[in-house]
């Protein structure tokens, strides 16, 4: 079975060997009907940390993240975000919802509003910023996702890469802690991965928390603190990139890794 | 057949239909007609026997129109199908509710449409049947002049707003945001001019105004109520679901025909009032269940992907049904819904059967059981049907229009 090897990293960057756990999940459960999707899982990231999550598809992966802001509801098990524990109270949901942004596979942008207030909508609805700080905000940060140009145009006139972007933009307005990624190139065209990957990775270095579901390997190996391999619920392994490359121990890491690589 | 040029080695060689395209326009109809119209035996038989019917048609038409029918129980009848009872010194109220009306429909086509070659032919043969129609008895000049300022303000609103820039930016915003508001408040504003600050009793409100009065608050009352309705069909509590397609159900379940009778004889205990407000009441909850419909399968033809981007940038349930589910469940509903609008528009005809309440078909009623017109049946109800048909194209007409250039932000 599942033996949760936790190597302890090597070359862990000084600001997270300092830092504080920032998300607490243990011992946590979810099922669909019949189908255990996550099976007592307990997986803390400190702040700061690259997380990048591996695995098969239905191996449990993006359920995992999609607990962290409760858009699936944990049927078992505990999960605190930066001290606010996860539970019926609106208010803690909430709270917690605007310190953590998601970016999805499918970008789910809002077709029926320009790229401005797809940005705009959530820091003045939600935190009741004046539309002209919202306006600026969203001004700056369509200029660090690279399309400044883009403001008044609609979802549906740009490129894949374009609203992938534009979807970052939108999770950063909320001004988050952490930033969840639920497959963010897996519906683009190759051409178009790079200038997304861009993006992260500079969020990365910013000293965003990120948890990242990816099948890119390059961003994988060059970006993440650490990967985690996720397989029928469980968290197969852990440990460092170069652990994870150049020395997998359990036979099912080292399958998957055979198939993608 | 006609020879294609040689092709000149010398200059780059155009694609054939560019070559084609270049050549004189009789040579090109020539083409399009053996293309279209003759190009097998088949072809040719079918053409011949189309052409045949439809110019008998056309002649058929033609001599009703002309020669045979008798227009006089339309145009002595004028005031009877258009008002009825509705005061007669009052008029301005109509027109003006009608000016109004049309300002709103060209600043509508403005703001998210513009005016085609078409759309101006549809004028002007709508103005002449209008003016044809008018021009007799004794207001006639002033009733024309009517409807000449209300046409004049059409292309006022559609001047003033195709002018204004169409990218997206504040000023487009307010402009959208300015037409929406008048089209929301049109209908109150219609009838408080109507009835108010001593216009017409509720009652009074007779022949095709009745009609144009009946429709638009069938169908806005019907939205109102629509809306709720879904998403309390699609809601997770049962008892707020059962609710609402026990309602849907039951209020389909059932003729209209059958509901205004409900109202003519039920409703009179239970709330009681003018007949004309049962009247709507039934027109506004029937049309809801029809539209609720609606509304449900643009709900579930929604992305989940929508609603789960709301919630993780932090909007509310309500925020979220409000900003981002609603407004495109709303777009997407559009064709439906209009289709349910022009239909309860004609089944306005059905309030017929609440005896006191005179619309245009029953008025037209009235006007063949006077003696000198018993024979013109035929007449009256062309007309009726000629009307009918008409504000059922503008309907069907702009919402295709506005749905186009909806059509920018669609995925």
């Amino acid at each position: 079975m599942s033996s949760e090897t936790t190597t302890p990293a090597p070359a862990v960057r000084e600001e997270i060997a300092q830092a504080d756990d920032i998300i607490i999940t243990e011992n946590v459960d979810k099922w669909f009907g019949d189908f255990q999707a996550l099976d007592d899982i307990s997986l803390n990231v400190r702040e700061h940390e690259i997380v990048v999550v591996l695995g098969p598809s239905g191996s449990g992966k993006s359920t995992f993240i999609r607990c962290l802001n409760r858009l699936e509801e944990h049927d078992a098990g505990k999960i605190v975000i930066d001290g606010i524990e996860m539970n019926d109270d609106v208010r803690n949901l909430n709270a917690i919802r605007s310190e953590v942004g998601m970016v999805f596979q499918q970008f789910n942008l809002f077709p029926h509003l320009s790229v401005m207030n797809n940005i705009t909508l959530g820091p003045r609805k939600v935190r009741r910023m004046p539309k002209l700080d919202a306006d600026a905000l969203a001004t700056q940060l369509l200029e660090r996702v690279g399309i400044p140009e883009q403001a008044d145009k609609y979802p549906a006139q740009l490129s894949g890469g374009q609203q992938q972007r534009v979807a970052i933009a939108r999770a950063l307005a909320m001004q988050p802690k952490i930033m969840l990624f639920d497959e963010p190139t897996s519906a683009l065209d190759p051409e178009m991965i790079k200038e997304v990957l861009d993006v992260m990775q500079e969020l990365a270095r910013s000293g965003m928390t990120m948890i990242v579901v990816t099948h890119e390997m390059g961003f994988a190996r060059e970006v993440a603190d650490r990967l985690v391999f996720f397989d029928e619920g469980n968290v197969v392994e852990q440990g460092t990139p170069q652990h994870f490359f150049e020395n997998p121990q359990e036979e099912r890491t080292k399958l998957f890794l055979s198939q993608i690589l | 057949m006609v020879d294609m040029p040689a092709p000149n080695p010398q200059r780059i060689v155009l694609p054939p239909h560019r070559e084609r395209a270049r050549r004189p326009r009789i040579v090109r109809l020539r083409e399009w007609v053996k293309r279209n119209l003759f190009h097998s035996r088949m072809g040719t038989l079918l053409t011949v026997v189309t052409a045949a019917v439809g110019a008998l048609l056309l002649y058929g038409i033609i001599y009703f129109v002309f020669v045979d029918a008798n227009w006089r129980v339309i145009t002595d009848n004028r005031w009877l199908l258009f008002a009825g009872g509705y005061p007669m010194d009052q008029e301005w109220r109509l027109w003006f509710s009608v000016s109004f009306v049309f300002l709103l429909i060209g600043m509508t086509y403005g703001t998210w449409a513009s005016l085609g070659r078409r759309d101006h032919v549809f004028i002007v043969l709508v103005s002449g049947f209008a003016i044809l129609l008018l021009a007799h008895g004794g207001a006639a000049l002033w009733s024309t002049l009517w409807y000449l300022i209300a046409i004049g303000l059409l292309y006022v609103g559609y001047a003033i707003t195709i002018r204004m820039p169409r990218e997206a930016g504040p000023r487009r915003t307010l402009q959208q945001r300015i037409v929406t508001g008048l089209l929301i408040a049109a209908l109150p504003i219609v009838l408080i001019v109507l009835l108010a600050f001593g216009g017409a009793r509720p009652r009074e409100l007779d022949g095709f105004v009745l009609n144009l009065v009946l429709a638009p608050v069938g169908i806005a009352g019907g939205l109102v109520l629509a809306i709720p309705l879904a998403l309390g069909r699609a809601s997770r509590m049962k008892a707020i679901s059962w609710t609402c397609t026990t309602y849907i159900e039951v209020v389909r379940g059932a003729p209209l025909l059958g509901w205004l009778f409900v109202a003519l004889f039920i409703l009179d205990d239970v709330i009681g009032g003018e007949l004309i407000v049962r009247a709507m009441v039934v027109l506004a909850v029937f049309t809801a269940a029809y539209m609720a419909e609606y509304i449900r399968g643009a709900l579930q033809a929604l992305p989940h992907g929508q609603g789960e981007a709301a919630h993780a940038i932090g909007l509310s349930q309500l925020q979220s049904t409000q900003l981002i589910v609603m407004p495109q469940a709303l777009r997407i509903s559009i064709p439906p819904m209009v289709g349910q609008a022009i239909s309860i528009w004609k089944d306005t005809t059905l309030v017929t059967v609440i005896l006191p309440l005179r619309e245009l078909k029953g008025n037209a009623d009235s006007a063949i059981a006077q003696f000198e017109f018993t024979p013109d049946r035929i007449e009256a109800y062309v007309f009726v049907a000629v009307v009918f048909w008409v504000v059922a194209f503008i309907m069907s007409r702009i919402s295709q229009r506005v749905e186009g250039s909806l059509g920018i932000g669609e995925r």
